[in-house]
């Protein structure tokens, strides 16, 4: 049956071209926009792996974006019983013309207490910050590539600052002294610098944007991270768990909105695939009474016409899949030359694509094969 | 011709037709396409069924061949009554009991002759080398042995109702329907494909011809002449 289904494909070659190119177009889009998505999951999975297991606290009602707290909260949270010790962290953009801030979104300065500073990520040059440094940076790897920065090369800090109706750019140039390794975090994307230094320079003096406290062994995080709520005032808090359960919430919607433009693509490639069947059946309305006539079962015409449309299904599946990956492939190669990629293609991307197609394929074959096995013999035999 | 049509039984009629009438509903109107038809119908006949455009000839040539259902009445092909045979047993009785001849020969334009004559056995689950050995044994047998990658594009019309008649004969039916298998040909070819019916005929396979041509009837072995639904004489019984 499977050279019957071949050769019926073959016999009509530029619909059937047409069709797979709908799909193929499709999944290719899926392809594109679920390499984004999947790459935004894994930053933010090693991102908060790389976090560790810190409460983060931050000012209450600013939850999901970055706000300031006075300095002196650090010291209330430190007192808190269950907290080790706590830190501030200062976050501002590398570049505030250009946007950024938080996860995926651009380069970020980190201004951080040398002591506090995240050593997860190892140095491919340099050292991490000392106590004492001044305006020294520790930078991530696509920093590193972006600018094309070796330890001891110069960076320039810009900072804008609002003054009445016009805002003043500031800028200062900061030695590199290390570089750390690709982590695929938001941390190959930042700028670490000495807490005092990025307060000054930002003119936020006595202001952290987050502060991150760690529990003493055999604290419940959870707890902690309440507590720390009720003893502080007007800070939120969020323990490990919660911190990674809202980003994964985030990412869920980011996820749905880029996947649903690239499904509702795939979606209208797979009408295509029964627009095309339907067409195809009822061109053939004399052929499958005839087969009927000579004793083909539902069975054979249903495995016939839903077959043309899975194979067209895999098909253009495999092509979109391919011309995605090759089209993210250079684009990653592009964007890594700039600072970082932007696409992870996954094995599970792929497979889900591939079934993705196929199942809509036969999905939107059912129809057709269901009219195709419906036809009478008799009336699809006088059918001139 | 080696086809002698399987599952006859040689004593009893290999097909009987019972009281059959057929109602269409034409909007309110009653219309009876067959009023009554009875008859049999031996092991090895050639028959050819005449009549006026209307008199029913077609509908019963549908009914026999389970392509359509009767009102009333039954049919019984090698003692089964097939009129009372499940939708999901009909394609079972019309590969192993029925062979089709159209007037249009209803080939598949894509496939080759050895393929078109190849398809009617793939439904019956007959292993790929078999087919191919038989589809060519017969396209042999009809003389079409040089034709065999041809497709019916690239044959004459009474090329193509051979073909046609190949696969209808390559299941080893228990009957032919004929449905005006000469009505699209030249006279020259009528002979041929008539011809051809006669020596499978001889060879013990039962046909059933659908015709308007007296002259392709006059050549069968009885003929049933049917007029507003009913048998308006029967040749065959006359014989009786």
């Amino acid at each position: 049956m499977f050279d019957l289904i071949l050769r019926s494909l073959a016999q009509r070659k530029m619909r059937t071209g047409l069709t797979i190119f709908g799909i193929a177009l499709g999944i290719f889009a899926v392809i594109v926009m679920g390499g984004m998505s999947e790459h935004m999951t894994l930053i933010v999975d090693k991102s908060l792996d790389l976090m560790a297991d810190s409460i983060q606290v931050q000012p209450d009602g600013t939850m999901g974006g970055i706000g300031t707290i006075n300095d002196s909260k650090v010291r209330q949270v430190k007192r808190v019983p269950g907290v080790r010790d706590a830190s501030g962290i200062l976050i501002a953009a590398l570049d505030p013309e250009g946007g950024g801030g938080g996860f995926g979104g651009g380069d970020m300065v980190f201004g951080v207490l040398p002591e506090k500073q995240m050593k997860d990520a190892k140095l491919t040059a340099g050292r991490y910050l000392m106590p004492g440094d001044g305006y020294k940076a520790v930078i991530g790897s696509s920093i590193a590539r972006k600018f094309n920065l070796k330890v001891g090369d110069e960076l320039e800090l810009k900072s804008k600052r609002l003054q009445r109706t016009s805002s003043i750019t500031h800028t200062r140039n900061i030695t590199v002294v290390g570089i750390t390794e690709y982590t695929g975090s938001i941390f190959d994307s930042a700028v670490q610098m000495p807490l005092d230094k990025a307060q000054k320079f930002y003119g936020m003096e006595n202001t952290v944007s987050f502060i991150y406290a760690d529990p003493a062994p055999g604290t419940d995080p959870e707890d902690l991270a309440k507590r720390i709520e009720l003893s502080v005032d007007n800070v939120k808090s969020e323990s490990p768990e919660q911190l990674r359960k809202r980003f994964k919430e985030q990412l869920v919607v980011f996820s749905l909105i880029t996947i649903s433009a690239a499904v509702l693509a795939a979606i209208i490639g797979g009408l295509s695939v029964m627009n095309t069947m339907l067409m195809s059946v009822s061109e053939r309305t004399k052929e499958f009474g005839l087969m009927k006539a000579l004793g083909a079962e539902r069975k054979n015409i249903l495995f016939m016409t839903m077959g043309e449309a899975g194979l067209m299904g895999i098909i253009g599946g495999i092509s979109g899949i391919a011309a995605g990956g090759i089209l993210t492939y250079y684009l990653n190669g592009v964007f890594e030359s700039q600072g970082s990629a932007l696409f992870s293609v996954t094995p599970r991307l792929a497979v889900i694509a591939l079934l993705f197609a196929i199942t809509l394929g036969i999905v939107c074959g059912t129809y057709p094969a269901y009219r195709a096995t419906k036809m009478s013999p008799m009336e699809a035999l006088r059918y001139e | 011709m080696s086809n002698d049509g399987n599952n006859g039984n040689s004593k009893g009629p290999i097909l009987s037709i019972r009281n059959i009438k057929k109602t269409y509903n034409q909007g309110k109107i009653p219309v009876h396409a067959l009023d009554d038809v009875s008859f049999d119908v031996k092991k090895g006949e050639f028959i050819s069924i005449v009549g006026p455009s209307g008199s029913g000839k077609s509908t019963l040539l549908s009914i026999i061949g389970l392509l359509d259902r009767p009102t009333e009445g039954s049919v019984f092909i090698d003692s089964m009554e097939i009129t009372k045979a499940k939708e999901s047993e009909a394609p079972r009785i019309r590969r192993e009991k029925i062979g089709f001849v159209f007037q249009h020969f209803n080939l598949l334009p894509a496939l080759t002759a050895m393929e078109n004559v190849d398809i009617a056995m793939r439904f019956s689950g007959i292993p790929g080398g078999k087919r191919k050995e038989r589809a060519f044994q017969l396209l042999t047998q009809i003389g079409l042995g040089d034709r065999v990658k041809h497709r019916p594009s690239e044959m004459s019309g009474g090329q193509q109702q051979r073909v046609a008649i190949a696969r209808a004969i390559a299941n080893n039916p228990s009957i032919i329907l004929a449905d005006e298998p000469t009505g699209a040909v030249d006279t020259k070819t009528r002979e041929v494909i008539v011809e051809l019916l006669k020596e499978l005929s001889k060879g013990g396979q039962t046909i059933i011809v659908v015709t308007h041509d007296m002259d392709v009837a006059r050549q069968t072995d009885r003929i049933i002449t049917m007029r507003d639904g009913r048998i308006a004489s029967d040749t065959g019984s006359e014989m009786k």
